[in-house]
């Protein structure tokens, strides 16, 4: 039975696989017309003007450094990376004994989802009503007045994935965005940017549900509760294949996330703990044929390092967060640098912040990895640490062709330091987002302040000056 | 072995208790808020002999060169709960609530020296700590001891030196909250003139199921000033706090305090001594609108005594990179390490710690860059002027896990 569904599963997916073959998210030809087009990214860049960033010090995001180089970028666009540029439509900015990065990205948040203030009617992150709800989009939570976008913006970041919670086996779609508030969901939206699906592992769902009667109530309920959902989903799939329409099967919210995974259009974001758990979700991608992009939280990810690294799987990772759960007991603040330098260095690490404080914060985050790896007898510098909070974080995000970079023709995603980004003392200056000026820490003007921010405490004042 | 404290240990081995010990030229931050200068420590019998430039020797001194590494008091956590949470998911790894008693529940002989997080924070750099009950539906939740973090099965430290509670958005009103936290406190105060027997028939004492080991501690607090550490954030109720402090004549120490800048002067006039989490600028909930990562700056440019907190379960050290993102906002670096050391220590009367002077207990760490950066890290922890093993169940992971022998890891050891 299970050796036939095997089968069965690689079959069908294949199918999906070439068909999806010269799909891409942005474009209307995708096998299942109605499905890939709805909640459309409706985000337009801010007004920018070309920006001459002179005498910098640049981490480029891929491992390069750049000492005393100028940076252009016009019409949204990272334009020009040399030792002298001139123009002479620029607005010319010195930054000298500066440093400049790609704009942070934080693959696993949960603003918008769990905004702030914390309080019940806010709580949107998460549909624990049943351990499989792929059916919902975690975009369809956002509350785009959440105080929280403003203070990561003011810590560099310029894009980051929101994901629903891990309550269930399936918790639904995540998506990414650019850190603008607007009045409406669809303009922060990052356009082009697939589609994730939440899956988590271990305690987080077995205990929900469990406590309740029902299933998954252990590890084991867990993995059945996924393979059961994959048939349906390999069903589907075929049914939607048919060439007669009239044999296709009723659409189903569920099914169409899952049908999107085996054809490659929605990556898996996989919350996982443990390591004999992360082999086994990479046992079960392998009996439904699909890929899993990246496990998050993954404390023990340092057990398997050679085995992400040799399935192409990114780990993203807290610096030293432990001991709140049992599955993350074995925490060892060299897991980043671990899984970095897997495989002669070709492990992906990411420092992600599940975290309104840590995201923050996420260069320090890297600090603390990178120097916890050297100490453990790595030699890793900072402008490769650089990668765990910019294209490491795109590339899982399915970004990386459009920003988490400093490359010619990438989205001006790009942020300027008081100092070097892994000392504590230093701070985002100004930061970039599609060329655009959108955060200068000299300029309250260009600070964002969100309508909750507004005279809630003093009516003439805005909440924090 | 690989890790360069390691060969640090094994030169001076583990006690230094019978020896004499010069820690020569590091850049020594004494914790009492004065700038750092490279300095000489003096180290005999546990105690710091002599702190100067170019101290007196004799032939029998080991001399430790540190070539201007920095150095600092062994940092003191002021809210932990380190040795009372094994797992805090796990209700049986947790020894920090009580269902029974609640001003009186002291932590104290739960206390597990063998707690995971002692060796983990330990390596990090703190050398003591308060532990603390957790938050319950009442006002007072009990009280917090002090714990020198050696791992000793006797246990070293202080029993219940503070009492913890908290105004806010909890459960109910907040008037009621005010109104139980006056009515306990004047039960406190009951004790120095009223017969215990008497205090425990009052209609209240009855109906709240007070025992008589919350009336002793109340009477601490209210007669014989034991540090009240209350938790609370909005303006108006730091000011109902101040209140009761006027009013009862209160040892008190505000934890958390993120509209503080609304009401700093207030704070100031009651010399009032606060435990903050520099980091934590998110208005978690509609008592922290003012919630800011300026909060440090301005107390401390008001003069205010500042302690820091985490919220990082398990990682008590990660006040380090709290504070230094205070002083990366504008706090004064001095002001940070004392908040880690000399001011908790001042605080809560822990006794003769918290700061590198001649005659105090030698609690000392020498780090491998600047303590504030999180990327440091210590190279020597003492306590007692007993050089720490650095080692935990993480080194051990990590030291397993980078070891390439091709076996099972389980034979790794």
């Amino acid at each position: 039975m299970k050796k036939w569904l095997f089968i069965f599963a690689s079959f069908i997916v294949l199918v999906g696989c070439s068909d999806s073959f010269n799909v891409s998210f942005s474009d209307n030809e995708s096998i299942n017309p109605g499905i890939d087009d709805a909640f459309n990214s409706t985000y337009k860049s801010m007004d920018s003007q070309p920006v001459l960033l002179k005498s910098a010090n640049i981490y480029d995001g891929l491992g390069g450094e750049f000492i005393n180089y100028d940076l252009l970028l016009s019409d949204g666009k990272i334009s020009e990376i040399n030792k002298s540029i001139d123009s002479n439509n620029a607005l010319i900015i010195d930054a000298s004994d500066k440093w400049i990065t790609p704009g942070i990205i934080d693959i696993h948040s949960h603003m918008g989802v769990y905004s702030a203030p914390g309080v019940s009617t806010s709580s949107d992150g998460n549909e624990a009503t049943s351990p499989v709800t792929a059916e919902v989009w975690a975009e369809h939570s956002l509350w785009t007045q959440d105080p929280q976008f403003a203070l990561a913006l003011k810590g560099g970041v310029t894009a980051f994935h929101v994901l629903p919670g891990s309550a269930n086996l399936f918790g639904g779609r995540g998506a990414t965005f650019k850190n603008i508030s607007k009045n409406t969901i669809q303009d922060m939206k990052f356009p082009g940017a697939p589609h994730s699906l939440k899956m988590a592992c271990g305690e987080n769902p077995k205990r929900v549900y469990g406590n309740r009667r029902q299933a998954p109530s252990t590890r084991m309920g867990n993995m059945a509760g996924y393979r059961s959902a994959w048939i349906d989903a390999v069903e589907y799939t075929d049914g939607m294949n048919e060439d007669n329409i009239d044999r296709r099967p009723k659409r189903d919210l569920a099914m169409d996330t899952l049908m999107g995974v085996l054809n490659d259009e929605i990556l898996i974001q996989n919350h996982c703990y443990r390591a004999e758990e992360m082999a086994m979700m990479i046992e079960l991608s392998r009996e439904f044929n699909y890929k899993i992009t990246a496990f998050h939280h993954a404390v023990e990810a340092y057990k398997i390092a050679d085995l992400l690294a040799d399935e192409g799987i990114c780990a993203a990772m807290w610096a030293d967060w432990w001991g709140f759960k049992h599955e993350a007991y074995d925490m060892v603040q060299a897991n980043i640098a671990i899984i970095d330098q897997a495989r002669n260095g070709t492990g992906c690490a990411i420092v992600h912040s599940d975290d309104a404080v840590g995201i923050q914060h996420l260069n320090q985050e890297a600090a603390k990895a990178m120097a916890a790896g050297n100490r453990a007898g790595f030699d890793i510098s900072k402008a490769h640490a650089m990668r765990w909070i910019t294209s490491n974080p795109a590339k899982a995000a399915g970004i990386l062709n459009t920003t988490g970079s400093i490359e010619i023709d990438k989205d001006a995603d790009v942020v300027l330091w008081t100092g070097n980004p892994f000392s504590v003392y230093s701070r985002a200056e100004k930061v970039f987002i599609d060329g655009a000026l959108v955060f200068d820490m000299h300029n309250p003007k260009i600070q964002p302040i969100t309508d909750f921010d507004l005279g809630i405490i003093q009516p003439q004042n805005n909440r924090v000056e | 072995m690989r890790y360069f404290y390691l060969s640090l240990f094994f030169l001076l081995g583990t006690s230094l208790s019978s020896e004499t010990v010069l820690l020569k030229g590091g850049l020594v931050h004494s914790g009492d808020g004065n700038s750092a200068i490279i300095q000489d420590i003096l180290l005999s019998d546990n105690i710091i002999k002599a702190v100067g430039d170019n101290l007196i020797i004799d032939g029998n001194t080991r001399v430790i060169e540190l070539d201007g590494l920095p150095v600092t008091p062994g940092l003191i956590s002021p809210l932990s709960n380190l040795g009372i949470v094994e797992i805090n998911a796990l209700d049986v790894t947790r020894d920090d609530e009580s269902e029974v008693l609640t001003a009186g529940f002291s932590i104290f002989n739960a206390f597990n020296p063998h707690s995971t997080g002692i060796p983990w924070n330990r390596s990090n750099g703190i050398t003591s700590a308060i532990s603390t009950p957790s938050p319950s539906r009442a006002s007072v939740f009990g009280l917090g001891s002090y714990f020198i973090l050696d791992g000793s099965l006797e246990i070293k430290g202080l029993k219940d030196i503070a009492m913890f509670g908290r105004i806010g958005a909890t459960y109910g009103s907040r008037a009621e909250t005010l109104s139980m936290l006056d009515s306990l406190l004047d039960i406190g105060r009951m004790l120095g003139t009223t017969p215990i027997q008497e205090i425990l028939e009052l209609s209240l004492v009855e109906k709240l199921d007070i025992q008589s080991q919350d009336i002793f501690a109340l009477g601490k607090v209210v007669n014989e000033g034991l540090p009240f550490v209350l938790e609370t954030n909005r303006a108006v109720d730091i000011l109902q706090a101040l209140a009761l402090k006027e009013k009862y004549n209160l040892n008190l120490v505000l934890v958390s305090v993120e509209e503080a800048p609304m009401v700093l002067d207030r704070i100031k006039e009651s010399d009032t001594p606060v435990i903050i989490d520099p980091m934590d600028n998110i208005p978690n909930s509609f008592d922290e609108l003012g919630s800011s990562l300026e909060l440090g700056r301005i107390l401390d440019q008001a003069g205010i005594k500042i302690m820091f907190s985490t919220q990082r379960s398990h990682n008590y050290h990660l006040m380090r990179q709290g504070s230094g993102n205070a002083v990366a906002h504008g706090m004064s670096y001095e002001s940070a390490i004392a908040g880690m050391t000399k001011v908790v220590a001042d605080t809560f009367k822990l006794g003769n710690r918290g700061s590198i002077e001649s005659g105090k207990l030698a609690d000392i760490i020498v780090w491998d860059g600047d303590p504030l950066e999180p990327s440091s890290f210590p190279k020597i922890v003492m306590i007692d002027g007993v050089i720490q093993d650095l080692s935990s169940r993480s080194s051990r992971l990590t030291e397993r896990y980078t070891n390439k022998e091709d076996k099972p890891s389980s034979y790794k050891h």
